[in-house]
């Protein structure tokens, strides 16, 4: 038995929509219990109030690596079968960009608004709409816009491979920044909320 | 020690954990332990008797009227083969230079020859090179020529065969075959004509295919 599961048959498409829909409860349920289902508590870390999401993501990223990257050492998953989102430069910092200002202002990224609406909380399902009829208008405008959805393609591209490291070195250097950066958010937000509670009693 | 270590917060022992396992990444170094892939052969031969290394010919003519890009779909015959007749969108590669084609190994990579011989000994050539998503097209091109180009009718055929028979025609038809119906069936595929080997595409063969035969859903 070899992961990625899917990819070498142990399942089909159906037997996989059904892992999928579990995987997905399973992402809202931490979502919404890490507290990601209120535009204040997202909002917060633009704020240095509150630096839980920077946690919760880094958390999940490193989570991940480390196993994947012990995975695929005792050679039970092939990393070159896990699907890897091609690299679009110049569409993706655009789109990054566009996504970091619907942050702000919204106070949801999109998986965040699901949470958010599906606990019953209206900005969030008006955020959902937006969302969706987003969508839609992208998709119905996608020609004139195709060109540009594809420019500067770099195909599948890994830190290690862009920067020519050993992968384990970029493991190791991840794991350090995490940590630092654990460290460094938590004394952010001492530092934060004794100013704050200096000038505001 | 253990003081020190009963002293930490969840969080640090954590935060401990990560930079010890990423300090055993930095000396491991490659996770998937150089460029020699390691043959499994009881992995292999799994492989070979549940029969997941197939692809069925309707399943690979459902991809291509879906114009499904996630595969690649290789000729291993001769070039005058190949210009005679292919499969749409197959790139003909003989199995000397396939090492060199510039496959990718997490690409979905589906074989065909003639029968099914080449196209399993390049199968298991690709494999042990680390190919891992390597298909073969089941019955080769004549199982194409069989159950897509030339699909043919039992003699009295129940209702159910009917109903398959019906969707297969449309499907030919998209590949410009010909059906076969009752005792033309016992004629050889060989002497039927073989299409153009061009890529049908027009909108209108493409409403014409109707209804694919199976359902398959884009994984990523």
């Amino acid at each position: 038995m070899s992961a990625p599961f899917y990819k070498f048959g142990l399942f089909g498409d159906n037997i996989g929509l059904v892992i999928a829909f579990v995987i997905g409860i399973g992402f809202g349920f931490f979502l919404e219990r890490a507290g990601f289902g209120n535009a204040r508590i997202l909002a917060a870390q633009f704020y240095f109030t509150d630096l839980r999401v920077f946690k919760v993501m880094f958390t999940a990223i490193v989570t991940a690596m480390l196993g994947l990257f012990y995975l695929s050492w005792i050679g039970f998953m092939d990393l070159a079968l896990v699907y890897a989102t091609p690299t679009f430069l110049l569409p993706q910092v655009i789109g990054g960009l566009i996504l970091g200002f619907g942050f702000v202002i919204g106070g949801y990224c999109p998986g965040t608004s699901a949470v958010s609406a599906a606990t019953g909380r209206v900005d969030g399902m008006i955020y959902l709409v937006g969302l969706i009829t987003g969508t839609f208008v992208f998709g119905e405008f996608f020609p004139l816009v195709e060109r540009f959805y594809v420019a500067t393609p770099m195909g599948r591209v890994t830190i290690p491979d862009i920067l020519s490291l050993p992968y384990g070195l970029v493991v190791f250097l991840i794991a350090l920044m995490a940590v630092g950066g654990f460290a460094g958010a938590t004394w952010i937000e001492k530092t934060v909320a004794a100013k704050r509670g200096a000038v505001k009693p | 020690m253990r003081t020190h270590l009963s002293r930490l917060t969840p969080n640090q022992a954590l935060g401990l954990g990560a930079l010890i396992l990423g300090l055993g990444a930095l000396l491991i170094g490659n996770p998937s332990g150089g460029a020699t892939a390691t043959i499994d052969a009881r992995e292999l031969a799994r492989i070979v008797q549940t029969e997941v290394d197939h692809v069925k010919p309707v399943e690979l003519a459902d991809w291509i009227i879906k114009g499904k890009a996630d595969f690649r779909l290789i000729d291993l015959r001769s070039t005058e083969d190949y210009a005679a007749y292919h499969i749409p969108g197959a790139e003909n590669v003989e199995p000397t230079s396939l090492m060199d084609y510039g496959l990718q190994r997490n690409e979905k990579i589906i074989l065909y020859s003639d029968g099914g011989i080449h196209s399993a000994q390049a199968w298991f050539l690709l494999k042990t090179a680390g190919y891992r998503g390597s298909y073969i097209l089941l019955g080769g091109l004549e199982g194409w020529k069989d159950e897509v180009l030339f699909p043919h009718l039992p003699a009295s055929p129940s209702r159910e065969e009917m109903a398959t028979f019906e969707q297969s025609r449309e499907v030919s038809t998209f590949f410009g075959g010909t059906p076969r119906t009752g005792t033309a069936s016992d004629q050889p595929s060989a002497t039927q004509a073989l299409p153009k080997p061009e890529m049908p595409s027009s909108p209108a063969a493409r409403a014409a295919a109707g209804p694919p035969t199976r359902k398959k859903k884009e994984g990523c």
